[in-house]
């Protein structure tokens, strides 16, 4: 036994179990025999444990420097650190498409268990084998990582160097899978609920999955953002590359889904609206695959080509063809009952979604407008960041002002006592602006000030508020307090509102107010910049087995030492500049070490970059996680019963 | 309902204006070769621009004290002189090719951001130079 037979047994027994499952809920959809879905979710178990074995076989060969399959051959070197070693799974095609099957088995396997409409469920549950199936065959036919090699090499070049200079790098991935393929669920529900024709239920049954899968690609997206400021070295954390578009347009569809979820959910209105939402959501995952690996846009870390383009091109025209043929049918009877009053909860929901839709649409059409331009004229053209920036701005305060309104009005209509916070929500919006102008600040960071505020002052009468009610009709603060644990998830939603602010705040500073500066200096000077002293102190080479690094010992006044480095690798003629941040509430002082002398370590060039509270957009991404986690958290049952009780008053 | 749906269609459709007219015409950065620049430098004036070419022979001139990064872009046939402050990529050399964003200020380009295109499998320059179509090959087909 060796990995490469190990993990392909692994992948056919997944394959025939996802078939078999397939065929289990044909079965039960036309006998009508709910035990055929049992069989079905047996084998969604069976099918996920095989490509669990695959996955084992794959670590298997990383870790024991197993050089007799293509992945390892082509991707690993046995002089990689442990960590880099078991990461090195998803550092490059094969591997990652493998990771993104075995979390499609496994969600596969979740949902199933969770299906108890025997109505819905083998659509559903057939939705997603089908998925599964189109990666596991992917896996084991096209892309195959168990590939036996000929003549197996006694080492390999080893992965990507970028993706080793960091550990995030380990970690970021698998959240972003975890994102993607968790949209595969709700999609899969909303073709059951089209194919039987329920249109109302399934809003609430894969609510818990959608914000499941929201919150991983929220983490996957700051993740990134962390590593390519900790990383690239160009002091930045957002640069509208494709891959990272590729991230954002899914999270821009399924953050407009969460919203008019709701909305369908309390008020059974937007059905339509929804399928389309989330069709589009689940799709925009399998685009950014498509985009980032096809080698159609030209991107600073798009995978080589291959046959996988043109295969994740067709896929994405079946889900959209699958989505909308669905909802062609049955969009007669999927129309809204009843009007929406633009003055209510749900009108500001809507408007909300349709802002993130646009910024969907937006990062869509920047991403693929060169393509459009070559295509047109012949001319290369490229879309900068100043033209995503000019549109986002604008949609960016239009989502600030909605979403401090939107949960503070009723549903239904608006009435007067919730009107009267609105005046002083305008009242800290103006102050918060006229103060930021009056420090001297720019009318768009001012603007973004007195939009925080805006949104602080609506988040804390709605805290405050039923705290003071429930005080008073229950006769005590501690009382009035013990009542919010029932509504746990409203807090968290209130929360990820916060922390969506606070970052806009951290974008807004550390976009308009940057230092960036180079300068060469003598080993031994002082350089006065930034109200600090920078002093290089030494330059030095240190050998580790898979690479050799340069280090300039660099002391800022006040911060201590700080190292920043270039790392050579041996597959790279190229170094690798490894930067290094000295984080401060306020600014972070954030050194690459550009160039040194090669001949006699006389001298370094450095260089600077100053940047105003980035280091909130970290926190942002944590309340984040927090607020997600806080309403995906299982309510106690009594919470429960409260909250239905509520619900049904 | 209606209106919901006009609403909405007017949102997009004043917003793909908004991009078609206003925002993407000025924020295009259109990719050049010296000498396409050279048939219509008018229409460049100004403009963001990414020049692609190659580091013509002997001219680098660069001062690590001052950061100072003076070179001449060339594709063959029409040379552009080329002025950068900052260090110099690492595989910087005569005949690299090179792409470098910024903007003309008369006859002088200000390049903000220097990218090297290098090829895997290094060549010698043909006798005689590059021509333009050569040069755009090379650089298109490097990393």
């Amino acid at each position: 036994m060796n990995p490469g037979i190990l993990g392909n047994i692994g992948l056919v027994l997944a394959v025939f179990f996802s078939v078999a499952g397939l065929v289990a809920v044909v079965f039960s959809w036309f006998l009508r025999d709910a035990r055929y879905v049992r069989v079905a979710r047996r084998s969604a178990l069976l099918a996920f444990l095989g490509t669990f074995v695959a996955f084992g076989a794959l670590e298997w060969a990383l870790l024991t420097d197993d050089f007799s399959i293509l992945y390892t051959a082509r991707n690993h070197t046995s002089a990689s650190p442990t960590w880099v070693k078991f990461a090195t799974l998803w550092a490059a095609l094969e591997g990652s498409i493998l990771l993104w099957a075995m979390l499609q088995t496994l969600y596969t396997w979740l949902a199933g268990r969770k299906m108890r409409d025997y109505w819905t469920s083998p659509v559903a549950l057939g939705a997603l084998f089908v998925i599964q199936l189109f990666f596991l065959v992917n896996v084991l036919f096209v892309i195959n990582p168990f590939t036996p090699v000929p003549n197996p090499p006694a080492d390999g070049p080893g992965p990507n160097p970028l993706l080793q200079n960091h550990w995030m790098m380990a970690v970021h991935p698998i959240l972003m899978y975890l994102g993607f393929v968790g949209l595969s669920v709700p999609f899969a529900y909303a073709v059951a609920a089209m194919v039987t024709r329920r249109y109302q239920t399934w809003v609430s049954e894969t609510k818990w999955w959608l914000i499941f899968a929201w919150g991983f690609l929220t983490a996957a997206i700051f993740a990134g953002g962390w590593w390519s400021y900790e990383v690239l070295g160009w002091g930045g954390y957002w640069a509208w590359d494709p891959v990272e578009n590729a991230s954002f347009i899914p999270w821009l569809l399924a953050t407009a889904f969460v919203h008019t979820a709701m909305v369908q959910e309390r008020r059974g209105l937007f059905r339509s609206w929804n399928f389309a939402l989330v069709t589009l959501a689940f799709a925009g995952t399998v685009f950014g695959t498509f985009l980032t690996r096809s080698g159609v846009i030209e991107s600073v870390h798009a995978f080589a080509g291959g046959p996988v383009g043109p295969i994740f091109l067709g896929f994405l025209l079946v889900i959209l063809a699958v989505g909308f043929s669905l909802l062609g049918r049955v969009s007669s009877e999927v129309r809204d009952v009843g009007s929406v009053n633009v003055w209510s909860r749900e009108g500001l929901l809507l408007f909300g979604a349709l802002v993130f839709v646009v910024m969907a649409f937006v990062v869509i059409l920047g991403t693929l407008f060169p393509l459009l331009v070559e295509a047109f004229n012949g001319a290369k053209v490229s879309v900068g960041a100043p033209f995503f920036n000019q549109l986002f701005v604008p949609l960016g305060y239009a989502m600030l002002v909605l979403m401090a309104l939107g949960p503070l009005l009723p549903w239904r209509r608006a009435e007067g006592e919730t009107l009267r916070v609105l005046a002083w929500m305008a009242v800290s919006l103006v102050l918060g602006t006229a103060a930021g102008l009056a420090l001297g600040w720019t009318l768009w960071v001012s603007l973004t000030v007195g939009l925080f505020l805006f949104n602080l002052v609506a988040l804390g009468w709605l805290i405050a508020s039923p705290i003071a009610r429930k005080s008073r009709a229950l006769g005590g603060v501690r009382a009035g307090m013990g009542s919010l644990a029932w509504t746990r998830r409203r807090y968290g939603g209130y929360l990820v509102h916060f922390a969506v602010a606070l970052s806009a705040l951290a974008i807004a500073f550390s976009q308009s107010y940057r230092l960036d500066v180079q300068k060469t200096l003598q080993i031994g000077e002082s350089w006065q910049v930034a109200g600090r002293t920078i002093t290089v102190h030494a330059l030095r080479a240190v050998e580790d087995p898979h690479r050799y690094s340069v280090i300039a010992d660099v002391e800022i006044s006040g911060m201590g030492t700080r190292q920043p480095r270039l790392n050579y690798y041996p597959t790279s003629r190229t170094p690798f500049a490894s930067p290094s941040v000295a984080y401060t509430l306020g600014k972070d002082y954030y050194l690459v070490l550009q160039a040194f002398d090669q001949e006699n370590a006389q001298w370094v060039t450095l260089r600077l970059v100053v940047t105003p509270l980035v280091l909130w957009l970290w926190v942002s991404a944590v309340l984040m996680a927090l607020g997600t986690a806080m309403i995906l958290w299982p309510a106690r049952r009594a919470a429960r019963a409260a909250a239905a009780g509520e619900v049904g008053a | 309902m209606r209106t919901k749906y006009l609403i909405g269609f007017l949102i997009i459709v004043a917003a793909i204006a908004y991009l078609a007219f206003g925002g993407l015409g000025n924020s295009l950065v259109y990719y050049v070769l010296p000498s396409e620049y050279a048939e219509n430098p008018a229409r460049y004036e100004g403009k963001r621009i990414r020049l692609g070419g190659l580091v013509k022979e002997g001219s680098i001139r660069y001062d690590p004290q001052t950061l100072e990064l003076d070179f001449v872009v060339t594709d063959g046939v029409v040379d552009i002189p080329v002025q950068h402050e900052g260090t110099p990529p690492e595989l910087f050399k005569d005949n690299q090719g090179v792409v470098v964003e910024g903007r003309f200020d008369g006859k002088v380009f200000k390049g903000e951001n220097l990218l090297i295109k290098h090829s895997e499998t290094y060549q010698a320059p043909p006798e005689g130079g590059y021509t333009p179509e050569e040069v755009r090959k090379l650089i298109e087909e490097a990393k």
